[in-house]
């Protein structure tokens, strides 16, 4: 614990890192300059929208005697409970996170330890696993939608029928099998990365030590690698589940909606700028599912153990 | 890089050469499988659109598409035009996040600020409001400032959406900065410049690099805000992308090849990187 | 230190140069154009340079969007007042409910004015479509109706006659009759939207008796009749002709993959876009010269084709409305088309139809639209826009939509669920019960 005794008193000159940060001040300048844009950029566009969620404001095209915009209170978030359409979009976001989640931690988990050893070409086939997760969400959707889904012009269909079956209607059929489908192709890689750290940061003696004592590669996966694991494991499903419940593209270029594959993104965009010009309406979901998120985050991040730990350092 | 280099030629504690081989061909067949949809639209990139949409290859292959696609019509959006706004884009508004993050990261971590746990979730907190829900109060002020169409909008709305990752990340890495090389360079004096430079840097290089790469890709792939907040002006690469898609007659060659040469500049930046990503990740992105 | 300075300094001169350049640079005129992602609209996009700048000195930037994305785009620019276009390319759903709004600017003083113009030559149904209230307020780059197309030759080989106005049916029949496992009776539109499935199946629902909403007599909506037997007929007709003798994966479908299909020879007969006859008789096309069209099919109605128009339209809050009006007299005037027929891929049959008298008169074109020229034009003049159903609808004519605001949000969410219907997976009672609800809730 720095002490303003533990250390030797000089003149501050500027930039001297010396006695100057038991000023609370000065601890807190470098984090200024983040956190004001993030609350500028980020908080002034949640205040206007709380604003306009207590209101009917409507885009001007949408009634053809221009409608003046009027406060509402909560009708909005009344109206709310009563959709059956806003509840199946959070079905389907809940269904949508937590199998594309769980499913490309697995994935990911598998290849990184298939990848943990060298064999010939492992820098290939590192290489070859990533690329799906730098490529453009849109073109990935676009790959699976025309290349392999279509029954025009995709080749899963030909080889199905190649096969002797018939064809199947994947979009169509299974929205939102097709949407998880891309969203665990993209994200796999980024979690086999993050599990190849897991692996590769496990301390070797101890992995041979346990070898020399005659421990056989089943067990020493389940009594050493597994637990070091689990930190890695918690930071992959919750830094995935942030960007993948915020899934648009790929629903935006596969299904452009519809039960089964709306989730509450895409639910919200179509009330609003995509479709139903609702705004003050629109605006009046995005505040509960932010209230939503808040809350699950939290339960989730005090479930999470160490992802915050950092005991030497309060 | 604890007998790092050592790991990957040893034979696991009892494991034979034969499970070692299995295992690697095992690798190829997964890493075949799952990157055949980007080797099957490559392939589809050099055909003719009548053999694209049928699946046959009766007139050969040929860079025809890319030249299709790279050609524009004036007055329309170019590949060139595209490429620009996407790279001045992705570059200011990644080198700003590291700006910002690297001494937020320090407040965070180094010396921390009291209630440094708060302030993280705070960040974190602000991925929580859908992009789709904030996009028309952000629309009304973008267009009562102008900056509909133009670069800025998007470089700060980059900034915006990867600034919280960064933060985090860079967090974590100065978190393994040992706490004794931080009193040590204290004791002596050195100017804030110099500890960056000589005791964290070096440490945490790694982990820049990986978060700065996460950056690039994130805000080069982005669609959502560039479509909307962009039609008309300084279009970036998706939107180039999604341009090839035609609702009248055949288009699946060109959009291959459209496709190859968008998402090119990130993939060979991520094959570039990605030993530094995993090493970036492994020193500690767990703390 | 020094390394820094330097950066700096480098900086400026770097920042000084662009600026210099990007104030030379305003010299030059532009306006900004908003297009759809038609074969039609690419080619003027591709000719504009040398047709229109070169004479005119201004420039043209153009957005091409697809159909959905431009929507919400031109929505929202002219409905927030925005300055990001100085041209927006919309049709007869928007152009008079945004013109009646006030947020369009009133091209009827500028057409009439301009002789070379010719205002009367634009024909009569298609620009009375784009007015409200005696002003016109988009001026039609294309015009289209729908209508039956089939492959003569198929159908010959199978007996099976097609009269020139058949019933639903009669088509109905004849799609059973031949299709067979490796082609489809018919390709009818099934993917979600609006302009989608949403505008084949509203004209089989207006001649099955049907209708979305009923009128108040001072033409707002009054209820939503998605709960009356004659949608339920209409649906029920439709899902099961498509299921039945359809083509493969119909709820992906729309304009483009049927496209695809008839020319590969995967489906033997149409109902889409009159528009597609200049596609499918293209001096490229493999079915050239092999297509019967025949007019929309009945049942209850005396006809049934849509009307629809790609039009250009100034927004009021457009920054250059007088060159805004310059690239619009050349987009829909006569020169454009005369000049357009050599240039263009597809040749004469593929300049943009249905906008003027005189385009049905210029010889090229008769002759390269033979087969379907008179059939489109008279479709055009056939379309019941103003009474397209059995009953009185509310809001702004419209024959495949209703003239109302919420239209495209109703439509959109309740294509979804029709289209889930065709593909088998959800049972019409239950996609009706939701759109009831839907449509009711909208219009409250």
């Amino acid at each position: 614990m720095n002490t303003a005794a533990d250390v030797t008193v000089r003149p501050t000159a500027k930039g001297q890192v010396g006695d100057p940060f038991s000023s609370p001040w000065r601890r807190r300048l470098p984090l200024l300059p983040a956190l004001l844009f993030m609350i500028l950029v980020t908080q002034l566009p949640f205040l206007v929208s709380i604003y306009y969620s207590l209101t009917n404001l409507k885009d001007k095209t949408q009634s053809l005697i221009p409608e003046p915009t009027k406060f509402v209170g909560i009708e909005n978030y009344r109206a709310i409970f009563n959709d059956p359409f806003f509840r199946q979009a959070m079905w389907t976001s809940v269904q949508m996170t937590v199998f594309a989640v769980v499913l490309s931690v697995f994935f990911g988990t598998l290849f990184a330890i298939l990848l943990d050893r060298r064999f010939f070409g492992q820098g290939v086939i590192r290489t070859l696993l990533i690329t799906p997760f730098l490529l453009m969400p849109v073109v990935a959707a676009l790959i699976w939608k025309q290349q392999m889904f279509s029954s025009l012009f995709g080749i899963l269909d030909k080889v199905l029928n190649f096969l002797g079956f018939s064809s199947v209607a994947f979009i169509s059929d299974h929205p939102l099998a097709s949407i998880v489908t891309v969203l665990v192709w993209q994200w796999t890689p980024f979690m086999m990365l993050i599990m190849l750290a897991g692996l590769q940061s496990q301390p070797s003696d101890i992995l041979e030590a346990a070898g020399v004592d005659g421990a056989t590669p089943l067990g020493i996966f389940r009594q050493l690698t597994l637990p070091h694991l689990r930190r890695y494991l918690e930071l992959g499903a919750l830094l995935g589940s942030i960007y993948i419940v915020q899934a648009f593209d790929a629903i935006d270029v596969m299904t452009g909606g519809g039960p089964g594959s709306t989730n509450v993104p895409y639910f919200v965009y179509e009330e609003s700028i995509g479709g139903g010009f609702r705004y003050g309406s629109a605006s009046a979901y995005a505040i509960v599912v932010v209230i939503f998120s808040i809350i699950i985050a939290t339960l989730a991040l005090r479930l999470l153990s160490g992802l915050l730990k950092d005991e030497e350092r309060a | 890089m604890i007998g790092r280099a050592r790991r990957g030629s040893r034979l696991g504690v009892g494991e034979s050469r034969a499970a070692i081989i299995a295992l690697g061909i095992a690798a190829w067949v997964v890493g075949m499988l799952w990157i055949f949809p980007v080797g099957w639209t490559l392939l589809t990139s050099f055909k003719t659109e009548q053999d694209a949409s049928a699946q046959t290859l009766h007139n050969g292959l040929t860079f025809a598409r890319y030249s299709d696609v790279s050609h524009s019509t004036t007055g329309t959006l170019s590949l060139s035009a595209a490429f620009t706004n996407s790279l001045v884009v992705v570059v200011v508004s990644t080198v700003i996040v590291m700006l910002l993050a690297l001494p937020a990261a320090y407040a965070l971590a180094i010396h921390p600020v009291p209630k440094w746990r708060d302030v993280l979730f705070f960040f974190i907190s602000t991925k929580f409001l859908p992009i789709v829900a904030s996009i028309f109060p952000i629309y009304v002020y973008a267009e009562k400032w102008n900056l509909i169409g133009t670069r800025t909008i998007l470089i700060v709305l980059y900034i915006a959406i990867n600034l919280p990752l960064a933060i985090w990340m860079m967090r974590s890495f100065f978190v393994e900065v040992p706490r004794e090389l931080i009193e040590a360079s204290e004791i002596d004096g050195t100017s804030l410049f110099n500890q960056l430079r000589s005791v964290i840097l070096p440490i945490a290089a790694p982990g820049i690099a990986a978060t700065a790469l996460l950056c690039v890709i994130f805000a080069w792939n982005e669609y959502f805000y560039a479509i909307q907040l962009n039609f008309a002006g300084a279009s970036t690469m998706p939107q180039w992308v999604i341009g090839n898609v035609s609702t009248r007659g055949n288009f699946l060659a060109k959009l291959s090849a459209a496709s190859i040469i968008a998402c090119l500049p990130v993939v060979l930046a991520g094959w570039a990187a990605q030993k530094r990503m995993i090493r970036g990740l492994s020193l500690g992105a767990i703390k | 230190m020094k390394v820094l300075v330097g950066i700096l300094v480098m900086g400026l001169i770097a920042v000084a140069s662009l600026a210099a350049t990007a104030i030379g640079s305003t010299k030059a005129k532009t306006i900004s154009v908003a297009i759809v992602a038609n074969g039609q609209m690419q080619d003027i996009a591709k000719l504009t340079p040398s047709l229109f700048t070169k004479k005119s000195g201004i420039k043209v930037k153009y957005t091409i969007l697809d159909e959905g994305k431009l929507r919400q785009v031109t929505t929202r620019d002219v409905g927030s007042g925005g300055k990001a276009f100085d041209v927006v390319m919309i049709g007869p759903y928007e152009a008079p409910q945004f013109g009646v709004a006030g947020l369009l600017k009133d091209l009827m003083p500028m057409a009439k004015s301009d002789q070379a113009y010719n205002y009367n030559d634009l024909i009569p149904a298609v620009r009375n479509a784009l007015s409200a209230k005696g002003h016109l307020y988009a001026a039609p780059f294309y015009g289209e109706s729908s209508f039956l197309m089939y492959r003569k030759d198929i159908l010959a080989t199978k007996g099976v006659k097609m009269p020139l106005h058949p019933t639903w049916q009669q088509v109905a029949a004849a799609a059973r009759k031949i299709k067979t496992s490796s082609m489809a009776g018919i390709c009818l539109r099934g993917k979600p939207g609006w302009g989608d499935l949403g505008a084949a199946f509203t004209t089989v629902l207006n001649t099955f008796g049907g209708t979305w909403w009923s009128a108040k007599p001072n033409g707002q909506p009054d209820k939503a009749q998605v709960d009356q037997p004659a949608f339920k007929a209409a649906l029920d007709f439709y899902a099961k002709l498509v299921q039945d003798a359809g083509e493969k994966d119909a709820a992906n479908s729309s304009f483009n993959e049927c496209l695809t299909q008839y020319q590969a020879g995967k489906v033997a007969m149409w109902y889409d876009a009159t528009v597609a006859a200049g596609t499918l008789e293209a001096s490229d096309s493999p079915v050239k010269g092999k297509n019967g069209y025949a007019f929309a099919p009945v049942n209850k109605t005396k006809s049934s084709g849509w009307l629809w128009s790609w039009a250009l339209a100034i927004p009021k809050s457009s920054p250059d409305p007088s060159d805004a009006w310059k690239y619009i007299a050349f987009a829909t005037g006569k020169q454009y088309l005369r000049a357009a027929g050599p240039l263009v891929k597809g040749g004469w049959a593929s300049i943009p139809p249905g906008t003027r008298v005189s385009t049905y008169q210029i010889p090229q074109y008769k002759k390269a639209a033979k087969a379907f020229a008179a059939i489109t034009l008279a479709a055009m003049k056939a379309a019941p826009i103003t009474n397209p159903g059995t009953t009185k609808r509310p809001g702004l004519p419209g024959v495949q939509y209703v003239g109302i605001p919420q239209f495209q949000d109703v439509g959109n969410r309740c294509t979804q669920l029709f289209s889930r219907v065709i593909a088998g997976s959800a049972k019409a009672s239950d996609a009706l019960s939701q759109c009831q609800s839907i449509a009711s809730k909208a219009i409250k």
